[in-house]
C-alpha cells in the first residue's frame, strides 16, 4: 500500500542521524561489488522466527524453562514454511548457561517440537555468538554435503541460570596474561575498551539513548510482530498466582529512557568508570530459529529464499578488550565476501556494551544509521545463546521490508576475546 | 501535572498537561479556533494514518481538562483541519480517501459537503486569512494543490508543478492569493493563486519536506521543516542559503509554526516525539525541548487568544490508545521591567 511507504518513508534511518544528510543510495546489480551469482550450492535462510525477549527474573519469560522457548520457535518456522521436520538432516541449538550447552534440554524441546526421534540435534558454545555458531555449523554441514538442510537456533534463559562457576580451570591461568584475562568481568573489558580507546560516557550513553528510541520506535510500529512467535506460557505474579500468558511484545524496551536519564546513572562496574546498567546490553530471557539450507535443495522443496549467505568469520582478539571482536571480524567476513563497508545497508552489531559497539562503529567507518536500525541489545536485551540467531532474524526482516535487494552484517563480541560476523544477501522480492 | 522551566535570559515557561484520551485513533493535525478560545479542532486517524477511519473531533479545554464538543467519523484517516475565518461553527478536513469535507459544528451527521477531485490523500487544508478574500487551499499526494471558494462547490484552480506528493499548503498572511506548498519533491513553491502559476521554488531540502509556515511579522519568511532532521527559515529574497538552519530534533520533523506573537519565534515537533521552541535570531536558537511524549508528535498549533501568552497545543499519538493535547504557555518578560 502506497500511503504505508510513503509514511514509513519519514523514518527512513538513512535520514535519522544526528542532523547530517546522507543521500539515500539505491543499490542496484551494478554496484554491489564482487556479488556472487545464485549458484546451486549457495547456503540460503529459508525463513527464521524469534519469541519475543523478556527481562530475565522480571520479565514474561521469568518461569519457562528455555526448552519451551525453544520449541516454540523450532515448531514455528517448520510451521510457517509447511516443511516436515524428517527434511532436517540436523538440529544446532546455540546455548550458553545451561550445564552441558543445554544437550538435554535440547533434545527435550526437539521432542516437545514434534520432531521425529530419527532427526538429530546438538548444542554449541561459543558464548555471545552461539546463536550465529549454530548457523556456521549448519552451514558447514551443508558446504561438506553431510545434510541438504537444517535450523540452526539459539536460546537462553538467563531468568533460571546466571553466569556463575567458572569451572574448573588449572590455577597456572594467573602465570599467563593471556589466560588470566579469560577471567576478567565483562563490564570491566568493556572499562578497559572505553579507557583504551577513549569512548567517552556521553558517546556511550547517546549510543545507548538511540538504540532505545529505535526500539521503540519500531515496536510501535509493529516492525517485530512478522518476526516473532507468540509463546503461551505460565507467569508467576506479584501475589504468587499462576497464570496463563501468551507473550508477543519484547519488554525490555524503554521509550521513556532519555539522555538526562542515562548520564544519571551510577557506572556499574568501577566507581570512576563509564559503562552503566543504561549503556550496557539487558540481561534476558528468548529464543531464535533460522532454517538453512542448500540452495538445490531449499528449491527443490519449493521453498523461498530469504537470505543468502556471502561469507563468515570467526577471529580472535585480546579478551581484556574482547568487545573489538567485530571490528576484526567484519572485515575478515567482508573480504570472504568480496564486499566492503560501503556496499552494506544494514549491520546487526550486538551491543554488549554501547563502548564496545561504538568503537567497533567508529574503527570501521560504519554510517551510524546504518547500524541497528531497529535498536540493539541495549533496548532489546541479549539472551547470550540466543542473539546471534536473533539478530539474523531481525537483520533478515529489516532488508525484505526495504523491498530491494541488498546486504547486511550481523556480527557480535565474544567473551574471552573473539569476534563473529556473517554476511547475508536478500536477494529482493 | 504542571512543571514550571527557568529558561536562561528572558523567557519563562510554564507548562501545564491536560489530556484528551480517545480509543484507537492516532492524532494528526490540530487547530485552534480564531473565534472561541480554548476550542481547537483535531483531525484523527486509525493505526498511523495507514490504514482504516478517522474522526473529527472539536475539542473545548476547560478548567479540569478537556471536553468534548463533537466528533464526526469519516470512513478513512484524516490528515488536516482548519476553521473557516468567517464562520465561528465551520471547519473543512481532509481526508486518506481524496476528499475535502465542510463539516458545521451545528450538525450532529454529515458534512455539508463533500468534495473529491483530488485523486490521492488530501494531506493539507488551509483557509485564507487575508482580508477581502475566503478561499481553502488543499494538497494532496496527488502532487496537486486545489483552490476552492468556501463552499467547496467546484475547485476554481488547480496548480500543478510538484513531482512529488504534497505534504503542506498554508496562505501567506500578508500578500492575498498567495500561498506556499511543501512536498516530497524536496521544494518548497510559493503559488500565486490569480495568475495560477507557481511564483517561485525553492531547493530547500536533499530530502522530503513534511511542513511549511509563514512567518506572522515579515511577508518574506518562511519556514520549512524536513525528513532530514533539520528546520530551515527561508528569506524569499535571497533563497540561494536558509537565513537560520535550526538543528536538534533525532527525526523527521512532522509540523512547523510560527509564534502568531513574536517574529522570530517558532515551533516544531518530529517522530523524534519531542516539540521544541526556537528563536532563530539567538545565537542558542533552540529555547527549550517537550520531551513528555512517548509517540509520534504530528499536529500542532499556537492559541491566538491570550495576550502576552502563546499557548500552543499539540496532539500525540498511541499505539490503540490515546490522544493527548497539551498546553504550554511561554510568558515574555524582558529583564528589569
Amino acid at each position: 500500500m502506497q500511503r504505508v511507504k510513503t509514511i514509513l518513508g519519514h523514518l527512513s534511518p538513512s535520514y535519522t542521524c544526528e542532523n547530517t544528510f546522507e543521500p539515500r543510495r539505491d543499490l542496484s546489480g551494478g554496484e554491489c561489488g564482487a556479488a556472487a551469482a545464485a549458484g546451486p550450492e549457495d547456503i540460503v535462510v529459508v525463513h527464521g522466527l524469534r519469541t519475543a525477549i523478556g527481562k530475565a527474573k522480571r520479565g514474561s519469560f521469568k518461569d519457562t524453562t528455555p526448552d519451551e522457548m525453544l520449541s516454540a520457535v523450532m515448531a514455528a518456522v517448520l510451521r510457517d514454511v509447511g516443511l516436515s521436520p524428517n527434511k532436517l538432516g540436523d538440529v544446532c541449538v546455540g546455548n550458553v548457561l545451561q550445564p552441558g550447552a543445554g544437550a538435554l534440554m535440547a533434545r527435550v524441546a526437539h521432542f516437545l517440537s514434534g520432531f521425529p526421534d530419527a532427526v538429530p540435534v546438538y548444542t554449541v558454545n561459543r558464548q555471545c555468538s552461539s546463536g550465529l555458531q549454530a548457523l556456521f555449523n549448519i552451514a558447514g554441514a551443508i558446504r561438506t554435503g553431510s545434510i541438504d538442510m537444517g535450523l540452526a537456533c539459539g536460546v537462553e534463559s538467563m531468568s533460571l541460570r546466571s553466569i556463575g562457576s567458572p569451572g574448573d580451570v588449572s590455577s597456572r591461568l594467573m602465570d599467563n596474561e593471556k589466560a588470566r584475562d579469560c577471567i576478567i568481568p565483562m563490564g570491566i573489558t568493556s572499562e578497559n575498551v572505553a579507557e583504551r580507546f577513549g569512548v567517552s560516557r556521553e558517546k556511550q550513553d547517546a549510543f545507548a539513548f538511540n538504540s532505545q528510541q529505535k526500539a521503540s520506535r519500531a515496536q510501535k510500529m509493529g516492525l517485530f510482530d512478522q518476526e516473532i512467535v507468540p509463546v503461551t506460557t505460565k507467569f508467576v505474579d506479584d501475589e504468587g498466582k499462576e497464570r496463563v500468558v501468551t507473550v508477543t511484545r519484547d519488554d525490555g524496551i524503554r521509550p521513556g529512557t532519555t539522555l538526562a536519564g542515562l548520564s544519571k546513572l551510577r557506572p556499574a562496574f568501577k566507581p570512576d568508570g563509564s559503562t552503566t546498567a543504561g549503556n550496557s546490553s539487558q540481561v534476558s530471557d528468548g529464543a531464535a530459529a533460522v532454517l538453512v539450507g542448500r540452495r538445490s535443495a531449499v528449491e527443490a522443496c519449493g521453498l523461498p529464499v530469504l537470505g543468502v549467505l556471502r561469507g563468515s568469520a570467526v577471529v580472535g582478539v585480546p579478551p581484556d578488550v574482547m568487545g573489538i571482536g567485530p571490528a576484526y571480524a567484519i572485515p575478515a567476513a567482508l573480504e570472504l565476501a568480496g564486499l566492503t563497508v560501503a556496499d552494506i545497508d544494514v549491520f546487526e552489531i550486538n551491543e554488549a556494551f554501547a563502548s564496545q559497539a561504538v568503537y567497533c562503529v567508529e574503527k570501521l567507518g560504519i554510517p551510524m544509521e546504518k547500524v541497528n536500525p531497529n535498536g540493539g541489545a541495549i533496548a532489546l536485551g541479549h539472551p547470550l545463546g540466543c542473539t546471534g540467531a536473533r539478530q539474523v532474524v531481525t537483520l533478515l526482516n529489516e532488508l525484505k521490508r526495504r523491498g530491494k535487494r541488498a546486504y547486511g552484517v550481523v556480527s557480535m563480541c565474544i567473551g574471552t576475546g573473539m569476534g563473529a560476523a556473517a554476511v547475508f544477501e536478500y536477494p529482493g522480492p | 501535572i504542571s512543571k514550571s522551566m527557568q529558561i536562561p535570559g528572558s523567557l519563562r515557561m510554564m507548562m501545564t498537561v491536560k489530556a484528551f484520551r480517545t480509543p484507537a485513533r492516532h492524532g494528526y493535525a490540530v487547530e485552534t479556533s480564531p473565534f472561541v478560545p480554548r476550542r481547537l479542532a483535531c483531525a484523527a486517524s486509525q493505526y498511523y494514518g495507514i490504514a482504516g477511519c478517522g474522526t473529527l473531533l472539536v475539542l473545548d479545554e476547560t478548567e479540569t481538562g478537556i471536553s468534548i464538543v463533537r466528533s464526526w467519523e469519516w470512513g478513512d484517516g484524516l490528515f488536516d483541519v482548519a476553521w473557516s475565518e468567517t464562520n465561528e461553527h465551520v471547519l473543512v478536513a481532509g481526508g486518506g480517501d481524496g476528499s475535502l469535507q465542510l463539516w458545521d459544528t451545528a450538525n450532529h451527521n454529515a458534512p455539508l459537503r463533500v468534495a473529491k477531485e483530488h485523486t490521492h490523500e488530501v494531506y493539507a487544508v488551509d483557509w485564507s486569512q487575508t482580508r477581502g478574500e475566503n478561499l481553502v487551499v488543499s494538497g494532496s499526494w496527488d502532487h496537486t494543490a486545489k483552490v476552492w471558494d468556501p463552499s467547496l462547490s467546484k475547485s476554481l484552480t488547480t496548480l500543478r508543478g510538484h513531482e512529488g506528493v504534497i505534504y503542506s499548503t498554508i496562505w501567506s498572511p500578508h500578500i492575498p492569493g498567495c500561498f506556499a506548498s511543501a512536498s516530497g519533491d524536496g521544494t518548497l513553491r510559493v503559488w500565486d493563486v490569480k495568475s495560477a502559476v507557481c511564483r517561485l521554488a525553492v531547493p530547500a531540502h536533499k530530502a522530503e519536506i513534511l511542513s511549511c509556515d509563514w512567518c506572522k511579522y515579515d511577508q518574506n519568511v518562511l519556514v520549512t521543516g524536513s525528513v532530514d532532521c533539520s528546520v530551515c527559515v527561508w528569506d524569499l529574497r535571497n533563497i540561494r542559503q536558509p537565513v537560520s538552519r535550526l538543528l536538534g530534533h533525532t527525526y523527521a520533523i512532522r509540523r512547523v509554526k510560527f509564534s502568531p506573537f513574536s517574529k522570530t519565534v517558532l515551533a516544531s515537533c518530529s517522530y523524534d516525539f519531542t516539540v521544541r521552541f526556537w528563536d532563530y535570531s539567538r545565537n542558542q536558537p533552540l529555547l527549550d525541548t517537550v520531551e513528555h511524549h512517548s509517540e509520534f508528535v504530528c499536529g500542532l498549533d499556537f492559541n491566538l487568544h491570550i495576550p502576552n501568552q502563546v499557548t500552543h497545543t499539540h496532539t500525540h499519538t498511541h499505539t490503540h490508545t490515546l490522544l493527548i493535547l497539551t498546553t504550554l504557555s511561554l510568558s515574555f518578560s524582558l529583564p528589569g521591567i
